[in-house]
């Protein structure tokens, strides 16, 4: 299968507290079109960076990011949101819903981004929460959802719009074993019937189970890349 | 509503405690915004509303010093000269010095005349109403030295508000003194209403010869003279060729003149109380500014717990301006409502302040030019509160925004 989001030589820095830090170091990534792809590794080993670069909501120091064809790390800082609303959803860690909205609304905000008419985005925003199996939740404000709710109501957000790429910065590190395994069986589906392709950074091995493929990184080099369970599950 | 709107609606009623604050701040500062703009535009007024055709003689030296009785008479000789009276101010009060108002001793049978465009006689003797009255008064006042009229605007004013015409009407004295410490006693024998803006609805008037009577008696104690003479010049007459006719024939004493048109002298008036639009002017600027800092205040905080939905908007894929748009609209609405509540409190006190004001300033009235430069004062608070609030944002790098606590 052809390389649908790749790096190709990326190098990372950070500058703290005087010091420069780098966290990526001329790294290459290649990951195929529908992969269900697990980040894992050590903090700072430069997971979150990768996802924050593949996303746009970063750019590299040196190299090239390049996503469906576009290369993403030359594109300007004004084109770039209209590119991430278009073709990466978010899930992020803490959830990140907007306390002030309902699940609904959540879901309903960045559908305000594209050209569907109220009625479209209506449906669509529905569409989404039946795939979380939270239609009957979204009239409830995030303060009253648990957090697996809570997680399913942002991956609701995240595929409202219907985008190609998924990014998911440990979704189930704020969960406890049984909302995670429900919201990685959510990644899981959505990898496997909407064809949606899934990058994950997480901690957890077991969750990393359920990718199809393991990318391990240390110091801002990949040293690992291996098939996981679900690759395992297909063949 | 489209979505983002209603999600800045929605942090403002989340942080109605906060919100709330910088509603009242905001208003009770358009609010007196509002009334020292009246009060600066009603002094204006009164001077613009001023007769054109009438002079006012004072002492050259100050307004404190009468002028000898003996003037009145030489003035009316003056030629272009209509007609004068005296102006003797009382500077007395009903029952209690809070109740504070303007009584003028005045020459009763030629005051009605000499003012016939600036008041109207509302009621006389025995109820009669409409032209018949100010004959009745007229009639009224020469029949009987304590005889009095007072302004519309005293009947609401005080405690007791059922004044009728034939009551006796007790004025405390400041100035004028009795030697048996009594009250003087006057007899309401009529109601005025003002004819222009700049006349004051709540004087009284009663005769001058009483005051001057009891001085001569020796039941009372005070100044004796005129405190001002008003004088009509005669249509085509040059007022101000009359005016240096006057001050002409007393240069040289035994007190000097100075006469000037009505509307000079309430300039003047006014500017005993020093440079009154100045001082209100910088008084309500410096409300405003403080302020607009605690609305700028406000939201700041708003905006320093908005960094991580900025981070969220941004990751979704709108535009970093958004969260500043966002934060802007929510100042302009703050304002506007703090901003509209206090124009509506100022619009609807309007009458009771005029009616508290009446002495001092008799057209006190909030016009709609306030209003609207009250309301674009407000917007233009909100957009800089916004605005100062929402331009960071405009920087904020989105990983940067959600790693932010709030």
């Amino acid at each position: 299968m052809s390389s649908f989001i790749s790096l190709s030589k990326v190098s990372k820095s950070y500058r703290r507290a005087g010091e420069v830090l780098k966290v990526l170091d001329a790294i290459d990534i290649d990951i195929s079109e529908q992969d269900f792809v697990a980040l894992m590794g050590p903090s700072g080993s430069g997971k979150t960076t990768i996802l924050n670069l593949i996303g746009g909501l970063d750019t590299p120091d040196s190299g090239t990011v390049t996503v469906g064809g576009r290369t993403v790390s030359e594109m300007s800082a004004r084109a770039l949101p209209g590119w991430r609303a278009r073709n990466v959803g978010f899930v992020f860690q803490s959830f990140n819903l907007i306390p002030v909205l309902t699940a609904f609304e959540n879901v309903l905000l960045p559908l305000q981004l594209t050209p569907l008419s109220a009625r479209e985005r209506k449906e669509q925003a529905n569409f989404a929460l039946e795939v979380v199996g939270l239609t009957d939740r979204g009239s409830h404000r995030p303060s009253q959802l648990s957090g697996g709710e809570e997680q399913r109501v942002a991956i609701a957000r995240a595929i409202a719009t219907d985008p190609e790429v998924i990014i998911a910065d440990e979704p189930t590190g704020d969960l406890d074993r049984i909302s995670a395994d429900s919201v990685l069986d959510l990644l899981r589906r959505l990898n496997n019937e909407l064809d949606k392709t899934i990058l994950m950074v997480t901690h957890d091995p077991a969750a990393a189970e359920f990718a199809r493929r393991q990318l391990h990184l240390d110091k801002g080099v990949l040293i690992e890349d291996s098939a996981g369970s679900q690759a395992e599950d297909a063949r | 509503m489209k979505l983002p709107l209603r999600l800045a609606l929605r942090h403002l009623l989340a942080g109605w405690v906060r919100n709330g604050l910088t509603v009242m701040a905001l208003s009770i500062a358009l609010f007196l915004f509002c009334f020292l703009i009246s009060v600066v535009r009603s002094l204006d007024l009164a001077i613009d509303a001023a007769a054109s055709n009438r002079l006012v003689t004072q002492s050259a030296v100050s307004l404190f010093i009468d002028l000898p009785l003996s003037y009145q008479g030489k003035i009316e000789s003056i030629d272009g000269v209509e007609g004068t009276t005296k102006f003797q101010w009382f500077g007395g009060y009903y029952r209690e010095p809070a109740n504070f108002f303007a009584q003028f001793g005045i020459d009763h049978e030629r005051f009605f005349d000499l003012y016939e465009g600036d008041i109207e006689i509302s009621e006389g003797p025995a109820g009669v109403t409409g032209p018949a009255a100010r004959t009745a008064v007229i009639e009224a006042l020469a029949a009987d030295r304590r005889a009095c009229v007072l302004g519309e605007g005293l009947r609401s004013r005080f405690e007791k508000t059922d004044f009728e015409v034939g009551d006796t009407f007790p004025v405390i004295p400041t100035i004028f003194q009795k030697f048996d410490g009594s009250a003087w006693e006057f007899i309401i024998v009529g109601f005025y209403r003002p004819k222009r803006s700049n006349v004051d609805a709540t004087t009284m008037y009663f005769r001058h010869d009483y005051l001057e009577e009891s001085l001569e008696g020796g039941i009372a104690a005070g100044p004796e003279g005129a405190g001002v003479y008003m004088v009509n010049v005669a249509d085509g007459s040059d007022p101000e060729r009359v005016s240096s006719d006057i001050d002409a024939l007393f240069e040289n004493g035994p007190q000097a003149t100075m006469t000037t048109s009505e509307a000079a002298f309430q300039a003047i008036f006014a500017s005993m109380l020093g440079n009154v639009p100045l001082f209100l002017g910088t008084l309500g600027g410096a409300v405003l500014f403080a302020v607009l800092f605690s609305v700028i205040n406000t939201m700041l905080i708003a905006a320093r717990q908005r960094r991580r939905e900025a981070g969220i908007l941004q990751a979704l894929g709108f535009s970093p301006s958004t969260s500043a748009w966002l934060l802007v609209f929510e100042g302009v609405l703050i304002s506007l409502i703090g901003g509209g509540l206090g124009l509506l409190l100022a619009g609807g006190s309007a009458p009771a302040m005029a009616e508290a004001l009446g002495t001092s300033i008799p057209n006190y009235a909030v016009d709609g030019a306030t209003i609207i430069q009250g309301i674009l004062l407000a917007l233009l608070m909100g957009i800089l509160a916004g605005a100062a609030a929402g331009l960071p944002m405009v920087r904020l790098q989105p990983t940067e925004a959600l790693r932010s606590e709030g």
